[in-house]
């Protein structure tokens, strides 16, 4: 399983990429790194884990081009980089590192997509997490509301004790970007689920109408395609506190895939998916089922739309019945609806009486 | 009166300058744009090809003026520094129509029927009603002749007026030598853009690199075309007719006219590839006696003759009578250096290369095409290619699709060569420009207008085969820069990337650093070669030198070929000796290259001028490809043997030959002594029909390739080496 290493691990499990480079240039042949593909046709479920995770396929990138090579050499100066922040005690953001290798000469960084992306190789070839590199991304964790209680350690080291009802404004408790042991402690909580949304807009007005306080949960704003933070915290919370995950967002394909990420892990990421999905997730809607049943304001797909419905319907991650009726339902509908649509029948209705009646369906 | 007779009395002879006058079109004047083009050609034709016959480098001022803007009344002043004509001869070659030496003979000249500048006088007159003003000074004597020249058109005579002797100086004041100057008022009107007269004088310019040509504008610009040699063409001597080509009205005025006493003799003295075996047999297929007086053949036996010279009797063999072919001296090519010259001076580009075929025969016509290629540099690449065409070197300007010459390029499928091309036919679009050339004692034209060429299949053939050779070049060329470019990337791999990998590795693991001789063969895998052709002040000379490097795990031996111009320059300075592998291509058999190793050839070439040879295109043979090289295509050097070796038909080895020299008279000795083989009777031919056209990638003056930002460096070639030679050679890698 996923979890954060020592320095020492860190160190090692990095050197373990310079060694491969190393020992290929001492017998004589051109360096290489070789890594997991990372694509959907490498992804396997991993039935112990229930989560999806990067299958045996691996990709070997040389020295042949120049392009391949520079690479290498990128990977060389990211690892010392690293090194010297983890003696160092300090952290950077990808961005920063981004601006830092203007300084590596042949090594630089040509844009920040090239950075994002070696950073993530490596987290795959070493095992170890972007936290355990001292990397922070640029993204926001998500906010969160409800009676639940933390302690967060600021940065001068000191533990706070915060409830995200009583301790906080209306825009909740801000998610910071490490969510792990060492920063966020699980202190106790009073809710009997969670429930994850897509859209500001969705969150505000559950927060207007005491939606957490009615029906005794937090509320969890996404902010569309969640960070690794949120997803994190989801997955923590679910874990040590035993409470069940509600998905409620937009009803089309691109939203199938926020709640795939959620649960089974992202094709990204899949190799800390245990890390990071909350598998016993549930989607509560809007489904395709929901814009005839209740009759929502809708749009009609774009062609992009179809394209990735189609695609979803090979994604190993779909592979149920029940997600494969929903998907081939919304292509014969041809319509995808928000979650904001609701507001048709009043700006009342979400929380009166569709997110009741789909709560009582699913046992909640 | 019978209505017969009637009918009779009211037809009189028209004058043929009437009957021309009536027929404008048939001259070349049947717009205001084109009678102006017409113009300038005619005189600068006249011009370019008085001095030549005189030797003189021509130097020639064309000058377009407004007269009368609101009657579109042009002034066209043309003066050029010929041999000047006399005075008694001026009316006759200005006033009267079909007038010129060059009627009765047979050689490449640019007018071939000499109504030219007669036409432009009378053009002028017919519109403006105003004679021409022609000046004109012979070096013998003092003073030039100035004289207003106009036409009778029913007479066919010229009208003179105002003659007298003049001072003639030029703008500087200084005196004028030699020359001849024309000023004539005509309607015309001046158009820029294609069919213009800058686009002819500068089409001019290029297939007679010899001329220099000033040209103003009615604007007022002035345009400069210098000379880029100061060769002038060669010589071209006239040559009898041959058989397979003559008329019955020919062949029955030469036997009238004809004094000899036997018919062998009229027969051999008086064609071009007539030997005495072949006389006999001709004269023996029509049926006739050796013994008869040509004087007094009657006509139906002079049908019977022209068959058998015709090949449609057959003679003792059972075959048509076998005969040599014309001989080639009456032509004059442009020659492959000078049309490379004449093109990059005028057009920007990365590569020329140019062909000069050796001269054949098309029904008793000797011919001869010239192409040139010229590709990249400035020119757009979305646009179609331009296409230059000439007939002894004048351009043709007009009716481009109707052409032999362009049908002949369109025949290419130039996809495979590099440009793009609808469906592999048609005019190819792309950053190029294609020179033709076809040089001939008898031009077939589509019409009187003479701007495009009639069809033929032999032409077509021989224009077709060159545009191939063009094409392979380019291809050769275009492939060699994609694989430079590509190992440019490499070399930086190696120089810069692969090094600091293998310093960081193992300054994080803390080990020494490991040696890459293993690594840069593996990624490298090539053997590079590394070619320079510089002009060296000192010597003179040009120096080439051709370096190879094995980058490769394993040893390698090559062959390695090099095109040079055999005809214009000696090879001095060879050290490694080597040997000649065809016309125009030298061979070396390298040792054997290490891992690592290196070898270089070099040699000079005597005999150049700077910027004649700028790039020397290196072949090889081998195993393992060469990056820089091209590979020596055996199917086409066994060709190009083929060809030297005279061709088939061509050489006539026959026992009765060995009689021609002995009773000759000294007159005969220009045709036979030329007959044997084809493609040697014009030197500066058969060298240059090699298959590896020569590239020029900068222009003349411009440094060599080395200084191409797009090339690898020598300085870079010796770091790699260094660094090579630094390591310690894994000795188990495989290649």
């Amino acid at each position: 399983m996923a979890r954060t290493h020592t320095p020492e691990e860190t160190k090692a499990a990095m050197h373990g990429v310079v060694e491969e480079m190393y020992d290929r240039m001492m017998k004589g042949d051109a360096p290489t790194m070789t890594l997991p593909v990372r694509t959907k046709k490498n992804i396997g479920f991993d039935s112990k884990l229930g989560v999806y995770k990067y299958g045996k396929k691996q990709s070997i990138r040389d020295a042949k081009s120049l392009g391949s090579a520079k690479q290498l050499l990128r990977a060389l100066h990211v690892i010392e980089f690293i090194e010297e922040m983890i003696d160092a005690g300090k952290s950077s953001t990808l961005r920063e590192m981004y601006y830092i290798s203007e300084g590596w000469g042949y090594g630089h960084f040509s844009s920040q997509n090239e950075s994002n992306n070696l950073a993530e190789d490596l987290e795959i070839v070493t095992k170890c997490l972007r936290e355990d590199f001292k990397l922070r991304p640029e993204e926001d964790g998500s906010r969160m509301i409800g009676d639940i209680t933390v302690n967060e350690r600021n940065r001068r080291g000191e533990w706070m004790r915060i409830n995200a009802r009583d301790d906080v404004g209306d825009s909740g408790y801000g998610v910071p970007y490490n969510v792990e042991a060492e920063k966020i402690q699980l202190l106790e909580h009073d809710v009997d689920f969670i429930m994850a949304i897509e859209t500001g807009g969705m969150f505000d007005r559950l927060v207007e109408n005491g939606f957490d306080e009615n029906h005794r949960c937090a509320l969890l704003h996404l902010k569309g395609q969640p960070a690794r933070s949120t997803r994190r915290i989801l997955k923590r919370m679910n874990e040590e506190w035993n409470i069940p995950v509600v998905v409620f967002l937009d009803g089309d394909p691109w939203s199938f895939r926020i709640y795939a990420s959620i649960a089974y892990g992202a094709i990204k990421t899949a190799h800390i998916s245990e890390y990071l999905a909350t598998p016993s997730a549930e989607y509560l809607g809007i489904t395709a089922d929901d814009i005839v049943s209740y009759d929502l304001p809708s749009d009609d797909l774009s062609s992009k739309d179809v394209e990735a419905l189609k695609a979803e319907l090979t994604d190993p991650r779909f592979n149920d019945g029940w997600w494969q009726d929903q998907i081939n339902m919304m292509l014969d509908l041809g319509q995808k609806a928000e979650q904001q649509s609701l507001a048709k029948y009043g700006l009342d209705f979400v929380t009166d009486t569709y997110l009741p009646e789909k709560l009582a369906e699913m046992g909640h | 009166m019978g209505i017969a007779e009637k009918l009779a009395s009211t037809q009189k002879q028209i004058a043929i300058s009437e009957f021309f006058e009536k027929n404008k079109h048939f001259l070349g004047f049947d717009t205001d744009t084109r009678a102006l083009i017409t113009a300038v050609k005619e005189a600068v034709d006249n011009a370019l090809d008085a001095c030549e016959e005189a030797r003189i480098l021509p130097t020639i001022m064309i000058k377009i003026s407004k007269h009368d803007i609101k009657r579109d009344i042009i002034m066209l002043k043309v003066r050029d520094n010929g041999p000047g004509i006399p005075m008694k001869a001026l009316e006759n070659v200005f006033g009267k129509l079909l007038y010129g030496s060059r009627f009765h003979v047979i050689r490449q000249s640019r007018g071939q029927q000499g109504i030219g500048i007669t036409g432009v006088v009378m053009y002028g007159q017919l519109t403006t009603g105003k004679p021409s003003r022609v000046i004109s000074k012979i070096a013998t004597e003092e003073t030039a002749v100035q004289v207003d020249i106009g036409i009778d058109t029913q007479k066919n005579k010229a009208l003179k007026t105002k003659q007298e002797r003049i001072t003639w100086c030029d703008d500087a004041g200084e005196l004028i030598e030699h020359g001849v100057q024309v000023v004539t008022k005509m309607k015309a009107k001046y158009q820029r853009g294609k069919q213009s007269v800058y686009q002819y004088l500068r089409m001019t310019s290029i297939v007679n690199p010899h001329a220099e040509i000033f040209f103003t504008d009615p604007d007022g610009e002035s345009i400069h075309f210098p000379r880029v040699t100061e060769k002038l063409p060669r010589v071209v001597d006239a040559i009898k007719p041959h058989p397979s080509g003559i008329h019955l009205g020919q062949l029955q005025r030469m036997l009238k006219s004809s004094d000899e006493r036997k018919l062998t003799s009229f027969l051999r003295h008086n064609f071009s590839g007539v030997s005495q075996r072949a006389a006999k047999e001709l004269i023996a297929a029509a049926e006739l006696e050796e013994s008869n007086k040509p004087k007094l053949i009657k006509p139906d036996d002079a049908q019977a003759l022209l068959e058998s010279m015709n090949g449609k009797r057959n003679g003792t063999r059972g075959k048509p009578v076998k005969l040599l072919p014309p001989p080639t001296n009456c032509l004059s090519p442009i020659e492959e250096m000078l049309i490379k010259k004449g093109l990059s001076k005028t057009i920007d580009s990365r590569f020329i290369a140019t062909l000069t075929r050796p001269p054949v025969v098309s029904q008793g016509n000797p011919y001869q095409v010239e192409v040139g290629l010229i590709f990249g540099g400035g020119m757009p690449a979305d646009k179609p290619v331009e296409i230059l065409r000439f007939a002894n070197r004048v351009p043709l300007m007009y009716q481009q699709g109707g052409c032999l010459l362009t049908k002949a390029i369109e025949s290419v499928d130039w996809r495979q060569y590099g440009l793009e091309q609808a469906g592999g036919k048609g005019v190819p679009k792309g950053p190029a420009a294609i020179l033709i050339h076809l040089a001939s004692t008898y031009v077939q034209f589509t019409s009187e207008a003479k701007e495009a060429l009639a069809d033929n299949e032999e032409v077509f053939g021989e224009v077709r085969k060159a545009a191939l050779e063009m094409g392979r070049g380019l291809r050769r060329h275009l492939e060699k820069r994609k694989k430079m470019a590509k190992t440019k990337e490499k070399f930086e791999l190696i120089n810069d990337i692969l090094p600091a990998i293998a310093e960081k590795s193992a300054s994080l693991l803390g080990k020494p650093v490991p040696s890459l001789g293993g690594a840069i063969t593996k990624i490298m895998n090539a053997v590079i070669c590394q070619e320079t052709t510089q002009w060296n002040k000192e010597t003179k000379h040009t120096d080439v030198s051709i370096l190879l490097y094995n980058y490769t795990a394993r040893p390698r031996s090559y062959t390695i070929l090099v095109s040079w111009p055999e005809s214009l320059a000696e090879m001095v300075a060879n050290e490694r000796g080597g040997r000649k592998e065809a016309s125009g291509l030298w061979a070396w058999k390298l040792e054997t290259l290490e891992p690592g190793g290196r070898a270089e050839v070099t040699y000079s070439l005597a005999g150049l001028d700077k910027g004649d040879w700028i790039e020397t295109e290196v072949f090889y043979r081998g195993a393992g490809d060469v990056i820089g090289a091209s590979v020596l295509d055996e199917k086409i050097l066994a060709d190009i043997r083929l060809q030297e070796d005279g061709g088939g038909e061509n050489s006539e080895v026959d026992a009765d030959d060995e009689s021609i020299g002995k009773n000759e008279n000294p007159i005969e000795v220009i045709s036979e002594s030329n007959s044997p083989s084809v493609s040697q009777s014009n030197d500066s031919v058969s060298a240059e029909s090699v298959p590896a056209p020569s590239e020029n990638p900068n222009s003349p003056d411009s440094p060599t390739l080395t200084s191409d930002a797009d090339d690898i460096s020598q300085a870079v070639m010796n770091k790699t080496t260094d660094l090579f030679k630094q390591q310690k050679l894994f000795d188990g890698g495989g290649a």
